[in-house]
């Protein structure tokens, strides 16, 4: 096999690595909101993409329209993170939250997705727009080239999945939150407004998701099918094993890397790859390389 | 009790005169005001009301969500072109390969199902976006059979002992057969063992299962019937717009296809129909607010899934409910109003 070879070539090898890992981490970001809104109020986000796709053109408007310097955009972006979790929460989720038919919460954020793209489109226009990298250039080690953006993609990528542990694992309001995402009606009981720890959840999602979408902007320009990304997030989440945060970014950064090392045996049908691997995982391990396997609510 | 019964039975004699009435008023005028362009969007309409139509066996009756219906139209769909436009060097008559698409879109969605059911609840709508994204990148790429990205032009108008439609007015009433032979065929199952089945597997799958429910089967057969349906709108479709290509079989079409069903009301068939016709003509109707109909139609779900989310149906029953409990002065207290089931 000629695509083998090819892949066996240290160099590529490396090279695709370590692309590889920085899609999976954007994925992970995905991925990681998708475990925390169906833990929290078992709901599949469908919009996952395009909170991503938003948050690229956030920080893009900020950065170019508004034109505010980097030190001050992160603070204004994370604003509008904030704002677009609250709101996004009260339109798509609130009002559902207690629907007979649990399919109604998941159509809505199908419509939340497409109102969310459209008002892109109508902001920003559906032509793609380029957004220079944090850091240009490329790290030579040997022979290899190594894209700046790549690199940081993965470390910041770390560091947030590093801070979602430490929030949820260690914090007293990282605690909070869980107990109420695990007994909505107990928690309430003991105080814990749960308004406030879906809000902050939907927060979190929204953040996660937007500086994934700022970290590949310049690699993907900033463009209204980057929502599209959020079916590798899907992939992720279920070769990980559904409802452990741990499987979902593994699980992303596998599918990152399948996708990655599929590009030297075949471009056209990478899509293909990516899903067929899925299915065969669902196949032989349908709770997830990670999960444990846990029936379906009766 | 016989009284009961009997008030039922009006109830459905006159349910069904003024759903024929509405029918053949919609059979009738319908042609008469449209002009041939909407005429084409109308029966794609109708097309995608028999793909909707497997939805909801799928997700009203089943209770399963799945994406898949664009993959087995996908199917169809190039099975007719392939082998009626003379492309691999075969020209049949288009008849017998509109069934032949039917038997080969059910055999692969029998396949697909029995290998994809093993999975349970949301994992199967997972893995049915996988296959979606994996048809969708074949019926994309596929040069030999699908004609990669330029599709496949030149497929002929259906023919049947020698007639063929003439114009999209005359597809209209050919559709309108499919559509009737499909809603009948539909609401047969649902008052069949396996409709019954179904329902039981969507209210509670392990209640269901200890009453005897052969639960995989089941799921199995209803996919089939769904593939089938699928596989019939896409021949159609090949027929009638006589160019296929991988656009029509995107994940973003299926979500298309999952919003008709939920507009209209997702167990029924006449709602599935409404919420066909009303998601396939409104970009045509919204034509002046082109710019924002996208959004209107994002924000319009989302105010459908708050205020009603069994869909028009789900509002209609309401209604009528509400109605009827007025006509009949019902005093009795219903046990659900007690209070203490929610």
């Amino acid at each position: 096999m000629q695509g083998l070879n090819i892949l066996l070539q240290p160099n590529v090898f490396m090279q695709l690595t370590i692309n590889g890992v920085a899609m999976g981490m954007i994925y992970a970001l995905m991925a990681m909101g998708l475990i925390l809104l169906i833990r929290a109020i078992g709901v599949m986000n469908f919009a996952q993409g395009e909170l991503l796709m938003l948050g690229a053109f956030i920080t893009w408007g900020l950065t170019y329209q508004v034109k505010l310097p980097f030190v001050l955009m992160i603070p204004a972006a994370m604003l509008c993170f904030a704002f677009v979790g609250v709101v996004f929460m009260f339109v798509a989720y609130w009002p559902l939250r207690t629907a007979s038919y649990p399919t109604a919460t998941v159509i809505s954020t199908m419509g939340a997705a497409m109102v969310i793209r459209e008002i892109a489109t109508i902001t920003w226009g559906s032509l793609p727009l380029v957004s220079a990298p944090l850091v240009k250039g490329v790290v030579r080690v040997g022979s290899l080239r190594l894209q700046y953006q790549y690199l940081l993609t993965i470390a910041i990528g770390a560091v947030l999945i590093f801070l979602v542990f430490v929030l949820f694992e260690k914090l007293y309001a990282g605690r909070i939150m869980q107990a109420a995402a695990q007994d909505k009606y107990a928690a309430e009981l003991l105080g814990i407004p749960t308004v406030l720890t879906t809000a902050a959840t939907y927060i979190i999602v929204v953040t996660l998701a937007s500086v994934g979408g700022y970290m590949i902007a310049p690699v993907f320009l900033v463009n209204v099918t980057l929502g599209t990304l959020q079916l590798r997030a899907f992939a992720g989440v279920v070769t990980g094993g559904f409802g452990s945060v741990k499987g979902a970014i593994v699980g992303s950064l596998f599918i990152g890397l399948v996708e990655s090392y599929s590009s030297t045996f075949t471009t056209t049908y990478k899509d293909a790859v990516v899903f067929l691997v899925l299915i065969v995982v669902l196949l032989f391990r349908p709770q997830g390389l990670f999960g444990e396997r846990v029936a379906d609510k009766a | 009790m016989s009284k009961k019964k009997n008030a039922f039975l009006s109830m459905t004699v006159f349910k069904v005169a003024a759903l024929s009435a509405a029918f053949a008023a919609f059979a009738f005028y319908t042609p008469r005001f449209t002009n041939d362009y909407s005429m084409m969007i109308m029966n794609v309409s109708l097309i995608n009301f028999i793909a909707a139509l497997g939805l909801s066996v799928m997700l009203g009756m089943g209770g399963q969500l799945s994406f898949a219906a664009v993959s087995f139209m996908g199917a169809g769909a190039y099975f007719v072109a392939n082998l009626t436009n003379g492309r691999l060097g075969v020209i049949w008559e288009p008849v017998p390969v509109l069934a032949g698409a039917v038997l080969f879109a059910a055999f692969a969605a029998w396949i697909c199902g029995a290998v994809l059911f093993r999975l349970g609840g949301t994992y199967f709508t997972f893995a049915t976006i996988g296959f979606v994204q994996v048809t969708w990148s074949v019926y994309l790429n596929y040069k030999f059979l699908c004609g990669g990205p330029d599709g496949v032009s030149g497929i002929p108008v259906i023919r049947f002992l020698g007639m063929s439609p003439r114009n999209y007015h005359d597809w209209f009433y050919i559709l309108l057969g499919f559509v009737l032979a499909a809603g009948f065929l539909i609401e047969r199952v649902r008052k069949s063992r396996l409709g019954r089945s179904l329902a039981s597997i969507r209210d509670n799958e392990i209640a269901a299962q200890t009453l005897g429910v052969n639960i995989y089967r089941t799921k199995v057969i209803a996919f089939t019937i769904a593939g089938a349906l699928s596989g019939l709108a896409g021949g159609l479709y090949a027929m009638h717009n006589q160019f296929i290509s991988s656009d029509l079989f995107t994940f973003d079409m299926a979500t298309t296809y999952v919003i008709m069903t939920m507009l209209g009301g997702v167990n029924n068939t006449v709602g599935v129909f409404v919420g066909s016709i009303l998601v396939t003509m409104l970009p045509e109707w919204l034509r002046p607010v082109q710019r924002y109909l996208k959004l209107s139609y994002g924000v319009g779900i989302i105010l459908l899934m708050i205020f009603m989310p069994m869909g028009l149906a789900g509002l209609c029953n309401a209604v009528l409910k509400k109605l009827s409990k007025r006509i009949l002065k019902k005093t009795r207290a219903e046990p659900d109003t007690l209070g203490w089931e929610k």
